[in-house]
């Protein structure tokens, strides 16, 4: 398939890219796992004053983390370095030279940069899923790990949705990096299960940044919690998502092929 | 009195080498290959109080380098090197005071905010009284032109504009040396010379020592009586303008207008170029003299001049003697950070 | 000399609030990121409570409340960004324009660190408040502990100011600092009692943030200000946090040189 084809592409001219600067492996490695560690000790430094943090238990908190750390791997792979790049580029005029490529330009401006090392946390995210799932000793059938996988692909979905709107945005207001800042910190409170927040942060997590979805809903469908009515929710959302954006960005290309160089 | 010396002024960088490819690139992640580039070597040279020179070579000669080396922003490999009494690299505060690094695309003006403000704040940093300050912002503007352009924000100036206040700013403390790098680049015409006059007014007035680099010919022509020639790190010659284009060109170039169209000129000297009346010829300089007594003597001349060739062709010319004479010139000079 | 430093400031800082002014769209969106963290923090803890009984250690709700919002105000104080900025300075030449003033870059970074502050009150202060008053925290300070904030605050600005300058120093020497300074963070982050009071971690990991740097540069003056020191804890807290600002004013001092050394202004 021809978007398989192309993030291959891009994903060896990252290679080559990132291979330049060996350190970045190591200084990759080094970050996830520190984050990793500072993730599983704040854990650890809750758990000593309790046993159970709005039902969660111990071990259910660290598959929520695995899925936290494999959100972020997939996000910082390809969605986020690509749709930064986005931002840019209709800021230098450098959007037009996608343009003029013949391919549809919202494949090409999406896997446009991939940062090969975040695939560390790719893998490292569902190791440590898989290990605290082992740990609390729950048997997974087929139809819950199929569910899981719908939520995981619908969780990237929304938030890639998500990011494409944000970089459209760009269109009309040109210097909006930092509004990916906002994105970055809301993202933050997703290492813990959403249901804890106050109603306006929840209604914030889930309507205004859509991370809830991203992490809490794919935790929830692998530990068996996740209620079908929501199962429906969220896919109903990736797929409302995707085509919106999708709209969203047409309109936007058009801004931008009619304002002036 | 001399205000900057150098004595076998050397530096040298280390930069990684890497074959391309995917293998090679993976390889690279555990073991890694290095080269050194001699950015400058053994240059030496000696300017007096109040000159203006001019510092000449392609791209990656080592011209950025050695002012980076007497301004003090890089630490010499080897070698010594002296301005104003101090040792640059120190960067002690009254050696900062007296000096000042144009260049071309830096700025020391800030970029939000109206230019006046920048003029403020290197007046805090450089610790200028207030009376003295205004008098030479005074001055500054009027040269440069400036009245208009001192309540906008830097973002709002076009290059040309942004480069004046650029000048500008760099001199309120009035040093007594400048360093002016690349400081025409990029401007039109009418700012380059624009630039050029202030800075010739500067240097009269104030007696400063300027030492300017710049790809454009006109820059040298106008300002400087004396050049160094810099190449491949190393100075190539040193001394009056005049001197290079007697050196290295041995021709000069006669152009005759002429009443009507002449079959062939060439047994008076070799023909460059013939556009309708006008002939275009080369001759070697001891020549000169008798071959433009024949041409007047025998044709019908109606205008006759002698020219220097293009300084552009002479330098081009030190360049190409220089890298016949050198056998390992093949090195690459990108490499030069 | 003095008087020239006093010009400085003031003028310097004059300008750097202007400057911050036309970013202040950046200013806001960076503050939800710091607000946003005690408030996540905050949350969990209160959750923790909840099931307990109302009890963490030897905080309550009211108490939990107070400890994340003073740290969250306190916390926007005394943070820095130059650790991050250093090794962009360096690597993109922009160093060269500073390095060519007799300015020590060290001034001009602390008059805009302050700039900034003083700027971004004006966000800080009412969203404080608004918190303040959707989440009840229970605060009765005596009024010495008014007065001894104001320094205690300012130390700690201190303290961490010269910490984080000095290590923003290696990227003179490393590339990319950028892990050295995640695992800073991470440190930060715990030792300084912004995952939790430090009397809530174990008790190994409160030795460590007692002998660490970090807790003056953050926990303790909002622990001073919760009334859980007596008058001598803070005394030694102030005789401490000047010991370390001493020791950065050293280490900042002797780096430098050697660091410019290092600089190979690359780039125009």
């Amino acid at each position: 398939m021809r978007l398989l084809r192309l993030f291959l592409i891009y994903l060896r001219i990252g290679l080559l890219y990132e291979l330049q600067y060996r350190a970045n492996f190591w200084i990759q490695m080094g970050k996830s796992i520190m984050n990793l560690v500072v993730a599983l000790a704040g854990v650890a430094v809750i758990y000593e004053h309790t046993t159970n943090l709005n039902g969660w238990v111990p071990a259910e908190l660290v598959v929520l983390l695995g899925i936290f750390v494999l959100m972020t791997g997939v996000l910082g792979v390809v969605v986020r370095p690509s749709m930064e790049k986005l931002i840019e580029d209709v800021r230098d005029g450098n959007l037009d030279f996608t343009l003029t490529k013949p391919e549809d330009a919202q494949v090409l401006v999406s896997v446009s940069q991939v940062r090969v090392w975040q695939l560390i946390d790719v893998v490292l995210g569902p190791i440590v899923s898989i290990a605290a799932m082992l740990h609390l000793g729950r048997q997974v059938d087929l139809q819950q790990m199929g569910i899981f996988a719908i939520t995981l692909l619908a969780g990237t979905a929304i938030l890639y949705s998500f990011w494409l709107i944000l970089a459209t945005i760009s269109f009309w207001f040109i210097r909006i990096e930092n509004i990916f800042m906002i994105f970055h910190s809301l993202y933050d409170a997703a290492r813990w299960p959403v249901t804890i927040y106050p109603g306006w942060l929840q209604a914030a997590l889930t309507f205004l940044v859509p991370v809830t979805f991203a992490v809490t809903v794919p935790a929830e469908a692998l530990i068996g919690r996740l209620t079908h009515d929501y199962l429906m929710l969220t896919i109903g959302l990736a797929v409302a998502l995707l085509v919106i954006s999708r709209l969203f960005w047409r309109v936007g290309l058009r801004q931008y092929a009619g304002a002036s160089a | 009195m001399t205000t900057i010396r150098c004595d076998n002024l050397t530096k040298t960088y280390t930069v990684p080498v890497r074959d391309p490819g995917l293998l090679n690139a993976a390889k690279s992640l555990f073991h890694r290959r290095t080269r050194d580039v001699e950015a400058v070597k053994d240059v030496c040279f000696e300017l007096a109080e109040g000159e203006i020179v001019g510092f000449l070579g392609p791209n990656g000669a080592g011209k950025t380098t050695t002012l980076k080396m007497l301004s003090g922003l890089l630490q010499p490999t080897d070698g010594q090197v002296e301005v104003l009494g101090f040792k640059p690299f120190r960067r002690q505060r009254d050696f900062l005071r007296q000096i000042t690094l144009v260049m071309g695309n830096r700025n020391q003006l800030v970029w939000d905010i109206p230019v006046a403000d920048s003029f403020e704040r290197n007046r805090a940093i450089y610790g200028l009284e207030r009376p003295a300050f205004t008098e030479t912002v005074d001055m500054l503007v009027e040269l440069l032109d400036l009245a208009e352009l001192l309540d906008k924000p830097v973002r709002n100036l076009s290059l040309g504009e942004r480069m004046k206040c650029e000048v500008a700013v760099a001199l309120l403390h009035r040093p007594r040396i400048l360093f002016l790098d690349e400081p025409t680049l990029g401007l039109d015409v009418t700012m380059q010379r624009r630039i050029r006059t202030f800075v010739a007014e500067y240097n009269r007035t104030s007696g400063a020592t300027v030492l300017l680099t710049s790809h454009y010919m006109a820059d040298v022509e106008a300002l400087c009586e004396r050049v160094l020639v810099i190449h491949h790190g190393q100075l190539l010659f040193d001394g009056q303008l005049d001197e290079l284009v007697q050196r290295f060109s041995p021709h000069k170039t006669i152009v005759v207008d002429l009443e009507t169209e002449e079959a062939d000129l060439s047994d008076y000297a070799e023909v460059v170029h013939t556009e309708g009346n006008r002939v275009t010829l080369t001759v070697p300089k001891e020549l000169t003299a008798a071959t433009t007594g024949r041409l007047l003597a025998d044709l019908p001349v109606i205008d006759l001049t002698v020219e220097d060739p293009p300084i552009e062709e002479v330098i081009e010319r030190v360049f190409t003697q220089q890298l016949q004479h050198d056998p390992d010139s093949t090195s690459d000079d990108s490499a030069t950070p | 000399m003095s008087a020239w430093f006093g010009d400085i400031y003031r003028t310097l800082f004059k300008i750097e609030l202007a400057v911050m002014f036309q970013y202040r769209a950046a200013v806001v969106i960076w503050l939800i990121g710091l607000v946003l963290q005690p408030v996540i923090y905050l949350v969990v803890w209160l959750t923790v409570a909840e099931t307990e009984g109302g009890r963490v250690g030897d905080f309550d709700a009211g108490s939990l409340s107070a400890y994340f919002l003073i740290m969250m105000v306190v916390n926007h104080a005394t943070f820095s960004w130059h650790m991050w900025e250093m090794g962009y300075r360096v690597r993109s030449g922009s160093f060269n324009s500073l390095l060519v003033q007799p300015l020590h870059p060290f001034h001009r970074d602390i008059i805009q660190n302050m700039a900034y502050k003083v700027l971004s009150l004006a966000i800080v202060l009412p969203v404080t408040a608004l918190l303040w008053w959707f989440f009840e925290p229970t605060l009765t300070p005596e009024p010495w502990m008014w007065i001894a904030l104001g320094p205690a605050v300012a130390l700690a600005f201190l303290v961490r100011f010269f910490f984080e300058w000095s290590l923003a120093l290696l990227a003179f020497w490393i590339t990319d600092t950028s892990g050295l300074n995640n695992l800073y963070m991470a440190l930060f982050f715990f030792l300084a009692g912004r995952m939790a009071p430090i009397s809530l971690l174990p008790s190994w990991g409160q030795a460590i943030a007692n002998a660490l740097p970090f807790r003056l540069m953050l926990a303790f003056p909002v622990e001073l200000l919760m009334g859980r020191l007596t008058p001598e804890q803070v005394m030694d807290g102030f005789l401490t946090q000047i010991l370390w600002i001493g020791l950065g004013w050293l280490t900042v001092h002797l780096v430098w040189t050697r660091a410019s050394a290092r600089y190979s202004a690359v780039g125009a």
